[in-house]
């Protein structure tokens, strides 16, 4: 087989084989990749049919030939994929046709949308990709797909255990994304950097509406780009494509001057598009291409092209704030992603993750992290760590092209690092600093950068994935070293062309009004050629002075954002309308306005005990909502709202804690979970919120939680009291099976159910102590449990 | 949008006034970021002993609540809407800010996918002049099999037109997606089964014990 064929002009693929099936007699409800088992000569006669129009690589019958999908089937992975490689092997045999290993979607969705984790994903994939090349397949395609992060389980899986090439097209919608959102930018240069040896598009859309998309990727990779559209759209009334084979191909051959090269067709076609594009690709040669080299991470939904300035927020980090170890000590994920949230709210672009600090496993903590952020933040994420097993466990679970922090011009650490970065696309930032330490010359730090540079190509590394920083050095201890840094950023855009990243609030360390010189610095080094600024976004004053730059440099085409940003400003009011001075807090509290609430509880807490404020008013203050929101005259929002200005409160109360050493308010702490089987959660966080506020610690195991986890979890921590949700009648059966088992511990906890479907009687019956049909009930539970 | 997603916190037309703008602001947000999207598809319907079956989608529908709502179609309609993976991002992200916000945008997110199913529904009366629709009704619903979801969904190749997906446990995922059967016959309609009344889940329902209704 001549190695990387699908690189040797334009490459004709086949068309669709589902449709074709359905024509063919395949019942509604049959399997089709069972085709292969119960009629092999049926494939072997389409597939004969699809190389005889021209095909020059035709997908076996394998599209669904995973564990999941054929669970009920009686057939194994290995038969199913051996007989249809087999059936396709047949009729290729002795055209020079070649067999692709077709690899769709697994049928379920992946964790956060979904159950089923990335590790369980990638291994169904694995079994796919072993089975294929056993079978003799001389290629897998990947197609179909609409999540980012299972394209990634399928691509990894295909790359770690075959050695067969990978096509990986996946389906977008009219607007330029996928069901879950993904871009065409990150959907490019996220596979590209996996290792993807072709990219495209298939399914969901005629070629008409597929060819603006096309053209997008083309401008997003390197990589020879795919097309396999549809036959137009289905008809509703009877479910054909109507896009005739004519208007197919005259649709789909201006996608080829765009740079499109491997084409061929998905839903609703037949052999007969086949032949017809055949025909008119002959004397046609593939078209150059005009790829845009660009800096870039993402997410599956924000891609981030290095096109300005864009703000690395900083605090996730335990270095010398003692709130975040104790999180990462206590794995307080929610605090980690209360942090991301409040940075990509103030307007940082991209996050660094820092989870490394004495007693915590960081090879076991970042994985989990950065899931953990990626549930909710759309953030991309730059993985800072000095450990190598960290960042791999990190950047193998990341959905989308992350970033690492960092390596330096020590040949051990680049020897160390770089394979990793190369091997999961990632970008990389580079230290100015070797062996020896900070040089303490501009051009001691460019010619390590240069260095850093040579490294990171001999590993592929594209140049644009490199970024250096220049280190800043301390004004107040090493005053001379601040221009060489800012000489340094110069250089390296100028002579290297790479983006510059900088620490900058290292600068005024020691110094009072540290927000002066930060502030100066930071612009100097913007003026410098600094694109990536690495600080805290909930500094306003950086954030304004970074609108202004941005303004000046051009890059805020019209100062739109910065009119934005600054028009009609005028000083916030410091409480809601009509509060005013006679606001007291437990009216704060009533109405749900946080920041008063919290202002108030400060200065309460001048005169008064903690305990008193919490009990005597804050708690009295909820109650009146609860009882109000059970009278039917306050709903869930209002509730909530209360809950969540309790909140300011507990946190005012408890930096005076802290500040004089006292006890921490905390009544009891109960653990919640919403059982096995049941996806939907919001029941949960709702009575979580609820019962936090009122000053109980949560335990929460979140959605889908085996019973074992369950249990274990109360075993370890000791907890006392138990909160169970399910919402449907389907997953009733995980509620009493957790129950039992917790029932049978020697100390069994309290335990109170709720959800959609549970009854009073139903509780009683599943053996629970108490049924709660609110948040507020919750509450009182509670307080009955904890006295 | 508003005054369902309203009916769905609880409060309706009685709902304070704050509580009314926040939900219609956040309705508002809403109709600018998720569209809801939805496929049909037509098919003809036989009665049979056990119930009505679907010969081109190998589907049967089973039960009383099939027989009040088919009796007299020669046709019907599956559809699915849905409001996408999307909308389940935006309320996890929501949910970490702010979960008073949260259950607001959660409840416009009902309101929207019906509001959806509305209007696939009236595009199915385009699209067949002279044929009326019965209101729709889903698995689950009534006497009508939870597993149903498995076969509609796949009659309708939900997951590759509209990324939906059925778990084991015959929950639809992304959270806001609405199956549903609607008969299509050549007389005018009267109401069948809408309202709580006709609902299997009356009896555990929390909206009906506490005296309010989701809206079907």
């Amino acid at each position: 087989m001549g190695s990387e064929f699908w690189k040797d002009g334009l490459l004709l693929l086949d068309g669709a084989m589902g449709t074709v099936l359905q024509q063919r007699g395949l019942k509604p409800g049959e399997l089709p990749e069972l085709i292969g088992i119960t009629r092999p000569e049926l494939l072997r006669s389409i597939h004969r049919e699809y190389i005889d129009a021209g095909s020059r690589v035709v997908c076996a019958n394998t599209f669904g030939a995973n564990a999941l999908k054929l669970a009920h089937s009686g057939y194994t992975v290995e038969e199913v994929v051996r007989a249809s490689i087999a059936a396709a092997k047949q009729a290729a045999a002795g055209t020079g046709t070649r067999v692709a290993l077709d690899i769709g979607p697994l049928g379920e969705l992946l964790e956060p949308m979904g159950g089923l984790s990335f590790e369980e994903a990638y291994s169904l994939f694995c079994q796919v990709a072993r089975a294929g090349e056993r079978a003799g397949a001389d290629l897998a395609a990947i197609e179909t797909m609409t999540d980012l992060y299972e394209a990634k389980a399928a691509v990894l899986a295909v790359k770690e255990n075959t050695s067969l090439p990978v096509f990986a097209t996946m389906s977008f919608e009219e607007s330029g994304r996928t069901f879950t959102g993904c871009t065409i930018p990150s959907m490019a240069r996220t596979l590209e950097g996996l290792g993807a040896d072709a990219i495209g598009l298939n399914c969901s859309l005629g070629p008409d509406l597929l060819a603006p998309l096309l053209r997008e990727l083309c401008e997003n990779t390197r990589l020879p780009v795919i097309a396999k559209p549809n036959a137009g759209l289905p008809d509703p009334v009877d479910g054909h494509y109507h896009m005739d084979p004519e208007a197919f191909t005259a649709a789909l051959l201006p996608c080829l001057d765009a740079g499109v090269s491997i084409i061929g067709g998905c839903c609703g076609t037949s052999p007969a598009y086949i032949r017809r594009l055949n025909a008119a690709l002959s004397g046609r040669r593939s078209a150059s291409r005009r790829y845009i080299p660009c800096g870039f991470v993402c997410t599956p939904t924000v891609p981030v092209p290095l096109t300005g300035v864009r703000v690395i927020g900083e605090r996730i980090n335990p270095t010398g704030k003692k709130r975040v170890q104790q999180a990462l000590l206590a794995r307080d994920l929610d605090y980690i992603l209360d942090l991301a949230v409040q940075q990509e709210d103030a307007g940082a672009s991209l996050l660094d993750v820092n989870v490394g600090y004495p007693g915590v496993d960081e090879a076991a903590l970042l994985p989990q992290v950065v899931k953990k952020l990626q549930s909710a933040c759309t953030l991309p994420l730059m993985l800072d760590s000095s450990n190598p097993e960290a960042l791999e466990a990190g950047l193998r679970v990341y959905n989308g092209k992350a970033a690492v922090n960092s390596v330096n011009g020590d040949p051990a650490v680049l020897g160390r690092v770089l394979p990793i970065v190369k091997q999961y696309g990632a970008a990389v930032v580079g230290l100015t600093l070797d062996k020896q330490g900070v040089p303490q010359t501009a051009q001691d730090r460019l010619e390590i950068a240069r260095r850093i540079l040579d490294a990171a190509l001999a590993h592929g590394i594209p140049q644009e994935d490199l970024w250096i920083d220049c280190l800043t050095l301390t004004v107040s201890a090493q005053q001379e070293q601040a221009p060489q840094t800012l000489e340094a950023v110069r250089r390296v855009r100028q002579e290297l062309g790479l983006h510059s990243v900088l620490g900058v609030s290292n600068i005024s360390f020691g110094l009072p009004d540290r927000g002066q010189i930060t502030r100066a610095f930071l612009l100097q080094a913007l003026g410098a050629g600094l694109t990536l600024p690495i600080l805290n976004p909930n500094q306003t004053q950086m954030m304004d002075a970074i609108a202004a730059f941005r303004v000046l440099s051009g890059e805020d085409a019209g100062c739109r954002a910065y009119v934005e940003r600054f028009a009609g400003a005028s000083p916030a009011p410091a409480s809601a309308p009509g509060a005013g001075d006679a606001l007291t807090l437990e009216e704060a509290v009533v109405r749900g306005l946080r920041a008063d609430a919290a202002r108030l509880a400060v200065q309460a807490l001048e005169s008064e005990e903690p305990v008193r404020l919490v009990e005597g008013r804050l708690i009295p203050a909820l109650d009146r909502v609860g009882a109000d929101y059970e009278r039917g005259v306050a709903f869930l929002p209002q509730l909530l709202s209360a809950a969540q200005a309790a909140q300011g409160v507990f946190e005012a109360v408890r930096a005076v804690i802290e500040r004089t050493g006292g006890v921490p308010v905390k009544k009891g702490r109960f653990l919640i979970a919403t059982v096995q089987g049941d996806i939907h959660d919001i029941g949960k966080n709702i009575v979580k919120t609820v019962m936090e506020n009122y000053g109980y610690a949560a335990v929460d195991l979140g959605r889908d939680v085996p019973p074992e986890q369950i249990v274990e979890a109360v075993r370890q921590q000791g907890v006392r009291l138990v909160g169970l949700s399910a919402l449907m009648t389907t997953t009733l059966p995980a509620m009493e099976q957790t129950i039992r088992q917790l029932r049978a511990l020697p100390e069994p906890p309290v335990i109170f159910v709720g959800g959609a479907v549970v009854t009073p009687e139903y509780a009683a019956q599943m053996g629970a102590d108490y049924y709660a049909r609110d948040a507020r009930r919750s509450v009182e539970i509670a307080k009955e449990v904890f006295g | 949008m508003t005054l369902e997603a309203l009916r769905y916190l609880g409060a309706g037309r009685g709902a304070p006034e704050e509580l009314r703008q926040s939900v219609e602001r956040a309705a508002q947000e809403l109709s600018g970021q998720v569209k809801p999207r939805y496929v049909y598809r037509i098919f003809s319907l036989e009665p049979e002993q056990e119930g009505f079956s679907l010969p081109q989608a190998g589907l049967l529908l089973t039960g009383q609540t099939a027989r009040t709502m088919l009796t007299g179609c020669a046709q019907a309609a599956l559809l699915c809407c849905t409001l996408g993976a999307r909308f389940d991002a935006l309320l996890r992200a929501c949910q970490v800010r702010d979960m008073a916000q949260a259950v607001i945008l959660d409840a416009c997110g009902s309101a929207l996918v019906e509001e959806g199913c509305d209007a696939a529904q009236e595009e199915m009366v385009q699209l067949l002049p002279g044929k009326f629709l019965t209101d729709r009704f889903s698995p689950g619903y009534g006497d009508l099999p939870l597993p149903l979801q498995q076969g509609l969904c796949a009659a309708l190749d939900a997951s590759r037109r509209l990324g939906v997906h059925v778990t084991r446990q015959y929950l639809l995922n992304p959270g806001k997606t609405v199956t549903a059967v609607v008969g299509i016959s050549g007389k005018p309609q009267p109401a069948r089964v809408r309202g709580c009344a006709f609902c299997s889940m009356r009896e555990r329902c929390t909206l009906y014990k506490g005296g309010k209704t989701c809206g079907v």
